[in-house]
């Protein structure tokens, strides 16, 4: 038993990091450049757990958290479960469907779309234009999918369970951003002659981001080592896992604005960013709590 | 990352489960300190005689010199059995023991390390005060020095089972008028020592297990001062460290055992069908998922670089905010049957009572707050 990274894990997360700030950075996530998809594919994150890399989900998890932390595109969720269960190349949009419409999110330059509905992950063909705006999200541009061709389902049943897991670690990621932009807030802002993290009542809302966003990493881990270890147990951990980190994008996101004051409230400044990023993850590969009861 | 045990761990959990099995108590422990303590005794050296005593304590002090990991599936097979709460070991087992090995001469650990261990020597903790419990550095108890004795002046509080105690881990004040973390000493006292009163207190749930403590000329002798005289602030903080960090390993196994049982309750009168009912459940199960997933990474982190940081206050903020909210459930789904509640009753409301106590003993929600804001994320200290 080991939840915690080796040092080639650490040392990948790192360099994760590293390549992020300097190229992908949570900022500019409105407007990536043109490049940024391709350099993502450059860098193997989308292939991790392909045959040719052969990584595990830990590993996958922990670096998809890194990406979550800068709100990257969100069609490398889907596009890494795409390939890895299908064993096609390309791009995968990521498809949210409910009964009345299926929304496409991130499609340029995808063909399909994938998604989970009913607890299987299911593919939807693509029109060739696909008018995309930023919704929600504003780092993930929507549409919504005309007409009803029929999806087909991906034929491995673990496929649903890898894109609710990598959804969790987007999610973890979100949370810690929001976590740290909060907290370097409330070092720097300053009201009464001395920065606003003095007053307790700031210092124990950063204090409860740090605890939500350690418990959704925990069971991250764990649903991951699950899912590596194909235990009968990774689907409720990972549920668990989804269901902790969702709450805690959106929970840390929302106490981030708070921290901000009135320039949280500007569309200008990042912490709504990581609010309706949060808003968006919780619909990707929903679990119900059946999982959780079983 | 492996949540899985290695096959040696699996058969020394086998090991734990059988002799658990064999072994576990049938009388219940008694409810009250003062009655549970020879039932203490008497399970403390049962286990020390079958080696499930200090399992990572090293072997020279009648440990077992096993890594930490071991220690957790042994408390895991603990809760799962049901076994006994440990009731008044807990101090000299958990953190009274850790401390000594940590900080304490030779001849100090040589002498009470097995005595812990055989459930020969019981402990208590003498930090807080009357006017010093959350501001632990503004404790007043004090020592003057005469020859190679320390004469003790004053009194502790909600000291838990000094009615029982052999020992306690003494915080004084051993140098005049030295201020808040200087000047104090962390010294063993013997509880039999003249000059010792004890007034017992009782709890909310009826039982008198805290005691306050007064000291009127107490002698204790100079040898016993653990880490050097003045350094008695640093010995406490790695005191607290185990309290709040592994010590709390047993609690937190023990409610994965609450929510399953919750759980099986709920489906069995069919109250699972209820949609409120179901989502706490649901979310409660996770959150219990995610504290024993924390308690692994945590553990995992102690195993690689010796000791735990400062997430311990983050699992002892998480698991006893949880506690509290799974006892809230329990009482919500008992109904009014709770109101026929009596002290003297031993069951999930006098679990529910005592879980007030989780988030104020040990530094309370607000304290370990202040430490996750200052110590994990770096804010300005506000004290
Ligand atoms: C069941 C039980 C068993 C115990 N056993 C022992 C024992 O064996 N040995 C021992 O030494 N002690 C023991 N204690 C004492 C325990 O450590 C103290 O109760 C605790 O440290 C809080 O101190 P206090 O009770 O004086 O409360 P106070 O410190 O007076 O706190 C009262 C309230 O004020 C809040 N508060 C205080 N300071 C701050 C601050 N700076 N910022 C924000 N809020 C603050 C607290 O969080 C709390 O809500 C026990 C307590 C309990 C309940």
């Amino acid at each position: 038993m080991d939840l915690t990274p080796n040092e080639d894990q650490l040392a990948l997360q790192g360099a994760t990091a590293d390549w992020c700030s300097d190229n992908m950075p949570l900022e500019q996530c409105r407007a990536r450049p043109a490049g940024t998809w391709r350099q993502m594919g450059e860098m193997g994150w989308l292939d991790m757990t392909g045959p040719a890399m052969g990584l595990d989900h830990g590993t996958e998890a922990l670096i998809f958290a890194e990406l979550g932390r800068f709100l990257a595109p969100v069609a490398a969720l889907s596009t890494a479960v795409y390939r890895r269960w299908t064993g096609t190349e390309g791009k995968a949009a990521l498809a949210i469907a409910s009964l009345q419409a299926v929304r496409v999110a991130d499609p340029d330059g995808a063909s399909v779309a994938l998604g989970v509905a009913d607890g299987r992950a299911l593919l939807y063909g693509l029109p060739d234009a696909l008018d995309a705006a930023p919704g929600l999200d504003l780092s993930s541009p929507l549409a919504l999918l005309p007409g009803a061709a029929a999806p087909q389902p991906v034929q491995d049943g673990r496929a649903a369970a890898h894109l609710r897991l990598l959804a969790a670690a987007y999610a973890v990621g979100c949370a810690d951003a929001a976590r740290d932009m909060g907290a370097a807030y409330a070092c720097t802002r300053e009201q009464f002659d001395r920065p606003i993290g003095w007053f307790q009542s700031i210092k124990h809302i950063c204090a409860d981001m740090a605890v939500r966003a350690s418990v959704a990493r925990s069971q991250l881990y764990y649903a991951a080592s699950a899912l590596d270890a194909d235990d009968a147990s990774a689907d409720m951990h990972i549920a668990a896992a989804k269901r902790l980190a969702d709450q805690a994008a959106l929970e840390n996101s929302r106490a981030n604005i708070q921290i901000h004051g009135g320039i949280g409230m500007t569309d200008e400044a990042y912490p709504h960013l990581c609010l309706k990023r949060a808003h968006l993850l919780g619909f990707v590969a929903k679990a119900g709590r059946e999982a959780l009861l079983q | 990352m492996r949540f899985q045990f290695s096959d040696e761990d699996q058969r020394f959990r086998e090991e734990c489960r059988d002799w658990l099995e064999d072994n576990i108590p049938r009388e219940k422990r008694p409810l009250n300190a003062v009655d549970a303590v020879d039932f203490d005794r008497a399970w403390q050296r049962r286990l020390f005689d079958a080696g499930w005593a200090g399992i990572n304590w090293p072997s020279e002090y009648g440990g077992r010199g096993l890594p930490i990991v071991r220690q957790v599936i042994w408390l895991e097979e603990y809760a799962r059995a049901h076994a006994p709460w440990i009731g008044s070991n807990f101090v000299g087992i958990n953190h009274g023991g850790p401390t000594l090995i940590l900080n304490a001469s030779e001849e100090q650990k040589a002498w009470h390390l097995p005595r812990i261990l055989k459930g020969e020597s019981i402990w208590c903790q003498g930090f807080s005060e009357p006017g010093a419990g959350s501001d632990l550095a503004g404790i007043k108890t004090k020592a003057r020095i005469e020859g190679d004795e320390l004469v003790v002046n004053g009194s502790k509080i909600w000291t838990s089972y000094a009615q029982v105690a052999d020992w306690q881990e003494l915080v004084l004040r051993t140098e005049e008028g030295s201020q808040r973390h200087k000047g104090l000493s962390w010294v063993i006292c013997d509880m039999r020592s003249p000059g010792i009163t004890v007034r017992p207190i009782q709890k909310i749930s009826g039982q008198t297990e805290f005691a306050q403590v007064f000291y009127d000329d107490v002698r204790i002798p100079l040898a016993n001062v653990v880490g050097g005289l003045g350094n008695g602030w640093k010995v406490a903080m790695s005191t607290l460290s185990f309290e709040r960090g592994t010590g709390f390993i047993g609690e937190q196994v023990k409610l994965s055992q609450d929510i399953e049982e919750l759980l099986d309750s709920a489906r069995a009168s069919g109250r699972l069908g209820e949609a409120d009912i179901a989502e706490q459940i649901a979310q409660l199960r996770a959150e219990v998922f995610a504290l024993r997933a924390m308690t692994y990474r945590n553990i995992s982190e102690v195993a690689r670089t010796g000791q735990p940081g400062p997430e311990a206050s983050v699992i002892r903020l998480f698991s006893s905010d949880l506690r509290q909210r799974i006892e809230r459930l329990a009482i919500a789904l008992a109904g009014e049957t709770v109101l026929d509640f009596r002290y003297g009753d031993d069951d999930f409301i006098t679990d529910y009572l005592l879980g007030f106590a989780v988030t104020i003993a040990g530094g309370s929600a607000q304290i370990q707050r202040d430490i996750i804001g200052e110590r994990l994320l770096g804010l300005p200290k506000s004290r």
